[in-house]
């Protein structure tokens, strides 16, 4: 288990960084545009929910020492979202396998409803009203443990990316009746 | 090591994966939705003309007597026995609602409020009101009455200090009797014995309820929250959440300037 584990991570080091080429040097301003403005925009939503970025009546953003972890977490998962997303289109677009939507989408949901109740923002009321005593429970503990939620949402993140990485570096299910590999595969 | 394109076929194995997997995604997507409805509430009801019955009452052009009927007049306030610091006189109240187990809250207080204090409330520009809206948790009305407790002998803001310091996570049993008794016995010159009987008989029980109210009747949802006024209650101005620095600033400005 352990040396499987060892040898995945290893293999990951040299696969990685082909699958990254292979996406980013296909179309280098179609995928970096989109890591761009996914990194952005999800960059700003977790901000926004963070209470570390305002529009209205200024704009205006800081980082107070209770935030740093939480913004460093906000950079990598928003980081990660780009490349992911941007991967999962290389995927559609060079090819008619499916692409991991549930861990794309659980990994980036968790980012953000973990950080959006994290704050004592509308949200949490919102819940409270609604469920009373319960959603006083539930959005407390998402308070409380919004940095291992985000760590969790990292997590899945990651496994998207080594998942979406094999689709691109080890596809191999070819329409080829030749190789008798693949003969139960086209029927 | 050399990649091409090729044609990919969708397997039989592949398409039951799909299938399995699709309540999965139905079920991230209505996630999404959700949130997304639910947090719009936020950014999007900034309604100036929601009905906000005090804030109408300070500003009823036929109210000459302003000070004497207006519930945000630093005088009405302070007869209340709401806790307060700062010159009595100064022309601009920031009435704070808050909640001891909001991590929000304690933002606020160890970077904004400190700001606040150093610029306008050293000089007697400003006096800082603080508000119970205990909505946090369940344990957050036993803080609040704790710490109202705590202002008939004058040591408000070094309980309100001491809760803060020693904020845990909602609801966890930091805001236990014993701890509130315990941070209570750290004030230097407390009568324990009065404390202690203030808080068993939940003296201020009426006098939350009553901030909450007004909190209500503000329209806030959410905590910190805070209402900058003229010292006649005139004129106000909302901030929600823990807004920084310049948004204060700008705030003081125009209620000043108006």
């Amino acid at each position: 288990m352990k040396n499987n584990i060892y040898s995945s991570v290893k293999e990951l080091r040299t696969t990685l960084p082909i699958a990254l080429k292979l996406v980013y040097l296909s179309n280098p301003v179609l995928y970096t545009g989109i890591s761009v403005i996914v990194f952005s925009s999800f960059w700003i939503i977790f901000n926004i929910f963070d209470q570390l970025l305002f529009f209205s009546p200024i704009l205006y953003f800081y980082v107070p020492d209770d935030a740093q972890i939480g913004f460093v977490i906000t950079n990598i998962s928003a980081a990660l979202l780009g490349i992911v997303m941007s991967m999962n289109i290389y995927v559609i677009r060079t090819s008619k396998l499916r692409i991991n939507k549930s861990s794309l989408l659980s990994g980036s949901l968790l980012g953000i409803v973990s950080s959006a109740c994290a704050s004592c923002s509308s949200i949490g009321f919102l819940i409270i009203s609604t469920f009373g005593g319960a959603g006083i429970i539930a959005t407390g503990f998402l308070t409380n443990y919004q940095i291992p939620l985000r760590l969790l949402s990292i997590v899945i993140m990651i496994w998207a990316l080594y998942v979406v990485h094999n689709k691109i570096t080890k596809s191999c299910l070819l329409n080829n009746s030749d190789n008798p590999k693949n003969k139960s595969n086209t029927k | 090591m050399k990649f091409e394109r090729n044609n990919f076929h969708l397997d039989n194995e592949n398409l039951q994966a799909d299938k399995k997997n699709f309540p999965l995604t139905l079920i991230a997507f209505s996630f999404l939705a959700i949130t997304v409805f639910i947090s719009s509430f936020g950014f999007f009801d900034n309604n100036p003309t929601r009905s906000m019955n005090v804030l109408a009452q300070t500003q009823e052009p036929g109210n000459n007597n302003v000070t004497d009927n207006n519930p945000l007049a630093l005088s009405t306030l302070i007869k209340q026995g709401s806790p307060f610091y700062g010159n009595e006189t100064a022309p601009i109240t920031i009435i704070d609602f808050s909640d001891f187990q909001c991590p929000m809250c304690k933002r606020h207080v160890d970077n904004t409020e400190q700001q606040i204090n150093s610029t306008y409330i050293q000089n007697g520009d400003v006096a800082y009101v603080f508000k119970h809206l205990p909505n946090r948790g369940l344990d957050s009305m036993q803080a609040a009455l704790a710490a109202q407790c705590t202002n008939d002998q004058e040591k408000f803001w070094e309980y309100y200090n001491i809760l803060y310091e020693n904020q845990g996570q909602i609801d966890s049993g930091w805001v236990s009797t014993e701890n509130l008794k315990k941070y209570a016995s750290q004030i230097k010159g407390i009568d324990l014995i009065e404390f202690n009987s203030c808080y068993d008989t939940k003296k201020y029980e009426e006098h939350v309820q009553s901030d909450i109210s007004l909190a209500n009747s503000l329209g806030f949802t959410e905590t910190p929250s805070f209402i900058i006024v003229k010292n006649d209650g005139s004129n106000p101005q909302k901030i929600e959440g823990p807004k920084p620095f310049p948004v204060f600033q700008l705030e003081i400005e125009k209620v000043n300037s108006e």
